[in-house]
């Protein structure tokens, strides 16, 4: 159930990425919709879902880009991956937890991008890429993350309700 | 022996997925199959684009004025035709001898022909400055094609698909646009910055520029058709003890509001291997 979900929103979270944040930008920063999702599901309790999310928001997302297919989708399931090492221990106890997660996992995809960037040869200015994309892009991520974790995990709720005990 | 934990087993199958996809679509192998699996998300991202656009027009414009801006719209094309027609013009006073020479040739030539396009997308990478169209090789697009609206130069294509192609604009760090000014005629290259701020370089020391200067495309290296707007002066950098002087650009198209794209399908250009512009 969660793949059949998963997979449409995936999408539909690609072309909103491509189409819609394509010309809302803050600075030169996107939010990164797909890696929102990847994290809030694994979060929200898919261990395994997850990291297919990734596999598959990751292939949708690099047939928007020049960047070679697969490669947004290794760093998206090593985050999922990462993340579920600690599902269900530390957030659970703190509702900031997300956001501390969002940031590590955003500063770690877009360090990704930049060694992609690199490798297809392309120029790279750091101070340009940290100061006016990645910073930017990581503090909507952020504004974005609680409201993401929470949809998401209402969303696993409702396809998966917990057990109750009587 | 202790087995591996059966998460690590599925992340290094996810892992090796990703890895095996990367050297196929490398391969060229991924192309037939992404043209069928894009075909109807090219569709479904046409009509948010689509009405992405209508909405943030409306938003972006009191209503009870949506006639006045409907009339403006058609003024502005007009006036972005007039101008064009000017610079079209000015060309030919400047270049009169020349052109003597290349009436009966220029009579010869088919008029360009254009191909619309909406602009569906954009690169998912803040740092690839790139466009998606929702005209493919279905429609007979092919990688070089010149890109333009009525106000100036877009790019060109880069990657065709069957129902969608790729467009590197000019502000994309990557591209490298033979220029000339219109005033001076001295010539250069324009590239751009990462922040896609557009320069261009290699100007004779000696030449005569001034601000507000029309730039257009010189077609040197066969990449771009002639006389196309790239966009005005607006500062310029000059020291003695360069090789070369240095000129600013404002480009004359916004690339933050594109719509719809002219796609130039008579253009043949000349792909060369190397990345020279």
């Amino acid at each position: 159930m969660a793949y059949l979900i998963g997979i449409p929103l995936l999408v539909l979270l690609a072309i909103l990425q491509s189409s819609l944040l394509g010309t809302f930008h803050f600075i030169d920063g996107r939010p990164d919709l797909v890696l929102l999702a990847v994290i809030g599901w694994a979060l929200a309790g898919g261990k395994t879902e997850a990291m297919v999310w990734g596999l598959i928001g990751g292939i949708v997302l690099d047939m928007f880009s020049e960047i070679p297919i697969g490669s947004s989708a290794i760093i998206l399931i090593v985050i999922a991956y990462l993340v579920s090492l600690y599902e269900g221990r530390l957030w659970e106890a703190h509702l900031l937890i997300p956001l501390g997660i969002t940031l590590l996992g955003s500063i770690a995809y877009h360090v990704w991008f930049l060694g992609v960037i690199f490798l297809m040869g392309r120029p790279i200015d750091l101070t340009f890429a940290f100061g006016r994309v990645i910073m930017p892009s990581i503090f909507l991520n952020l504004v974005l993350a609680l409201p993401a974790s929470q949809l998401l995990a209402g969303l696993r709720n409702r396809l998966y309700p917990p057990e109750i005990e009587i | 022996m202790k087995s591996p934990h059966p998460r690590l087993i599925v992340v290094g199958s996810l892992l090796l997925v990703s890895i095996a996809l990367l050297i196929l679509g490398a391969s060229g192998f991924l192309q037939p199959i992404q043209d069928l699996s894009m075909r109807p998300v090219t569709a479904i991202q046409t009509w948010f684009a689509v009405r992405y656009s209508a909405l943030r027009d409306l938003l972006s414009s009191p209503r009870d004025v949506a006639a006045l801006r409907e009339e403006i719209n058609r003024l502005e094309a007009e006036n972005a035709r007039l101008e064009q027609e000017i610079i079209s013009l000015r060309e030919q006073v400047s270049e009169a001898e020349v052109l003597a020479a290349l009436l009966n040739y220029a009579r010869s030539q088919p008029e360009n022909r254009y191909l619309a396009a909406n602009v569906i997308g954009r690169d998912v990478s803040p740092f690839i400055r790139s466009v998606l169209i929702n005209q493919g090789s279905d429609k007979g697009l092919a990688q070089g094609m010149p890109v333009v609206t009525a106000r100036g130069l877009v790019g060109r294509v880069v990657e065709v698909f069957a129902s969608y192609s790729r467009v590197q604009l000019i502000t994309d760090p990557d591209t490298a646009v033979n220029v000339r000014f219109q005033t001076s005629r001295t010539e250069g290259v324009l590239s751009a910055e990462l922040n896609g701020e557009l320069l261009v370089d290699l100007i004779d020391l000696n030449a005569e520029l001034s601000q507000g200067e029309l730039v257009l495309t010189s077609g040197l290296g066969g990449k771009y058709p002639t006389n196309i707007p790239v966009g005005q002066v607006i500062s310029i950098r000059r020291r003695d003890f360069d090789l070369f002087q240095t000129a600013t650009i404002q480009p004359s198209v916004d690339f933050d509001s594109l719509n719809i794209v002219l796609v130039i399908t008579n253009f043949q250009p000349i792909i060369l291997e190397s990345s020279s512009p």
